[in-house]
């Protein structure tokens, strides 16, 4: 029968794939977010044909589904003779798509920052490239960065579809502990406690670090 | 109050149009250096889009700039500013806002020194000398470190004085910068404007406190609908206006 | 291959226009447990929306697909997937409207019992009107995060456009093709629904300029 040290059993064996669900959100978020700020910035450009291609990537990394950009990657390539990992496939997937969702963030916080600080930057003689790298973007900064750890918090969620492109992270382990030993009932909900350990936590800390900051300014 | 035979500052025709309405209807004004002008008129006269067309924060629709040295014609076909001379101009021209627009993630000190560092070269301490002095100046040299989100008002646009003469300029802009303050504390601003004033600033400030404008000033000009309607000196223009609009405004605001 | 894919979408807009409208009317009883005078109710209703809104969405569907079966409930995996989604935005946009009660303040509330209306005009008249115009972009772009999220359904066996993508990929090989058929369809609808949601905020938040 089910025991609590059966079911603690159950999330223990789900830990290392807790450990890939990390690696996969942290790598995807650390090459993400970069990417994510130069589409920003190249989005005002002047170049209008820059400025569509990067229109075109981001609106294709936030409007096609995650689980169907995965598939693309990692089944739909091979069509083309290019036949990634699982893990690669997945980092270019979540890659993506934090770039999508990212950039939206970063331009609506940089339009945030109030017209007043650009006029006075400008008016005491600042440069363009002056302006925001001292006065823009620290303010933006601010504002993008609960929504951003947000997003964090979501994509981590998110690591749970690389499940379907065998990446043995915590649904593919769940899974394959439900079929072995058929209960799996308390073997999901074992996954989600794992997911909810670091999501609750997680949220929290933005919702604090939310409030701190918007005390500054 | 010396002046030069020729004017320092001077603008010519400036018109401005935001879309289908004429903000800006040929407006002209000559300023020698070391003259303090006021410039009053109802909400909506265009005295602020006419102040910021100096500074080139607004670009007008047609017209023709002359800051000292700096030239410049606006109009179909013309070329635009450079950044470079729109560089040179505002190092020259400071402005202070009526929302004081400090830098609220830099400190006071910081916020003095960011444009000495950045737009004239200065290094570090040569520009902390100067804004040491201009926070004295402002009697502010407590506040060096603080943020602008903790201080008042009145405090923030002293420092936003003191930013703006950290560049040394020879014109300074003030745009209605007391109207966002209490009266009481108002009074301390316009207390620091009058020195800077007395110290032979050439200094262009619209501005609804009518008894500043009378007492402290070489001229005053009345804009209505974006056209200069009366201009002179303070006590001819405030108790002898000309001008049918004039007297109304004035009428208006000086309940007589 | 385009048909048979299309075809999918069928099952796709079901379970998102089902989820959203199920979640949307339990969604208003979720925000009324948040506010509830009861602490013991606002407490329980913080949990569940918290739980709920900190499990990935791919875990609950296979909780509810595979797990509800092994205690007796067994359902289609078509009633699992709206089951499920139901659930989710009821969470979610509990939490909008929630937000929503509180940018409005108190002070609508007190005016209109100033003015003697009873409880049910004031939540029918007043609030819900007030609340909705200012959440509808906020519902609107969660919408289409539902839309996007209901591809998740094909883990779980239902055959919609995913499903059917990753079956052609399998008998042809195609994987490319199918699958940027799917994304395609994807952003054929995502792309106008954005539009519409930027156009929502844009109306929203001209009626508030007011004076």
């Amino acid at each position: 029968m089910m025991t609590p040290a059966t079911w603690f059993g159950y999330v223990f064996e789900l830990l290392p794939g807790l450990v890939t669900a990390l690696q996969l959100t942290g790598i995807s978020l650390l090459l993400g977010y970069p990417l994510a700020l130069i589409f920003a910035v190249l989005l005002d450009g002047k170049n209008r044909v820059v400025r569509w291609v990067v229109l075109a990537l981001v609106e294709l990394g936030r409007g096609i589904p995650l689980l169907v950009l995965l598939y693309i990657f990692y089944q739909g390539l091979p069509q083309v003779s290019i036949i990634p990992s699982a893990f690669t496939a997945a980092i270019w997937a979540f890659t993506w798509s934090t770039a999508g969702y990212g950039t939206e963030i970063i331009r609506s916080s940089l339009k945030s920052v109030p017209q007043g600080q650009l006029e006075a930057a400008k008016a005491v003689g600042l440069r363009e490239s002056d302006r925001f790298r001292f006065v823009v973007l620290p303010q933006a900064a601010r504002i993008a960065i609960p929504p951003l750890m947000g997003l964090a918090i979501i994509m981590f969620q998110l690591s749970s579809l690389a499940y379907v492109i065998t990446l043995s992270e915590v649904m593919q382990s769940a899974y394959f502990l439900g079929t072995k030993t058929f209960n799996y009932l308390p073997v999901f909900l074992a996954a989600a406690a794992v997911y909810a350990a670091v999501t609750i936590p997680a949220s929290a800390l933005v919702t604090s670090i939310e409030r701190r900051l918007g005390r500054h300014v | 109050m010396e002046s030069s035979t020729i004017p320092y500052l001077r603008a010519q025709g400036v018109t401005k149009d935001f879309g289908s309405v004429r903000v800006l209807d040929d407006v002209s004004m000559d300023i020698n250096s070391g003259d303090v002008v006021s410039i009053i008129g109802p909400s909506g006269a265009g005295k602020s889009t006419f102040l910021r067309c100096i500074n080139l924060l607004e670009t007008p629709t047609e017209g023709v700039l002359e800051i000292g040295d700096f030239r410049i014609t606006i109009g179909p076909g013309h070329k635009h500013a450079t950044k470079k001379e729109l560089s040179t101009l505002r190092r020259n021209v400071g402005m202070v806002f009526q929302s004081f627009n400090l830098f609220p993630h830099l400190s006071v000190l910081e916020n003095i020194c960011l444009a000495q560092r950045r737009v004239l070269g200065r290094d570090k301490d040569a520009a902390r000398v100067r804004a040491f002095e201009l926070l004295d100046r402002v009697g502010l040299s407590d506040k060096a470190d603080a943020f602008p989100g903790r201080c008042s008002g009145g405090q923030q646009q002293r420092v936003a004085i003191a930013r703006s003469l950290s560049l040394d300029p020879q014109v300074m802009l003030f745009d209605e910068p007391t109207s966002a303050l209490d009266p009481e504390v108002g009074a301390e601003i316009l207390a620091v404007m009058r020195e800077l004033a007395d110290d032979g600033m050439t200094m262009i400030i619209v501005t609804h406190e009518m008894a500043f404008a009378q007492e402290v000033g070489d001229r005053i000009y009345v804009m209505v609908d974006g056209r200069i309607v009366e201009s002179g000196a303070p006590a001819q223009v405030m108790t002898n206006p000309t001008h049918e609009r004039t007297k109304k405004f004035l009428g208006a605001v000086l309940g007589r | 291959m385009f048909l048979y894919i299309l075809q999918g979408l069928v099952w796709t807009v079901i379970i998102t226009v089902g989820g959203f409208t199920f979640g949307a009317v339990v969604g208003v009883g979720v925000a009324a447990a948040r506010v509830a005078t009861s602490r013991i109710v606002r407490i329980i209703a913080r949990v569940w929306v918290d739980v709920i809104r900190g499990v990935p969405p791919l875990v609950w569907l296979f909780v509810v697909f595979f797990g509800l079966a092994e205690v007796g409930l067994r359902l289609t995996a078509f009633q699992a997937a709206i089951l499920t989604f139901s659930l989710i935005a009821s969470a979610y946009l509990g939490e909008i409207y929630r937000g929503g009660l509180a940018a409005l303040g108190k002070g609508q509330v007190e005016a209109a019992h100033s003015l003697g209306l009873g409880r049910f005009d004031i939540l029918a008249r007043i609030v819900s009107p007030q609340v909705l115009r200012t959440v509808s972009p906020s519902m609107v772009t969660y919408g289409i995060g539902l839309m996007k999220d209901s591809a998740l359904a094909s883990t779980i066996g239902v055959v919609e456009m995913t499903f059917r993508a990753n079956q052609v990929t399998q008998n042809t090989g195609q994987g490319l093709t199918a699958f940027a058929i799917v994304g395609a369809i994807y952003l054929a609808m995502s792309i106008p629904l954005g539009v519409w949601a930027r156009r929502v905020d844009n109306r929203m938040r001209e009626k508030y300029v007011v004076a």
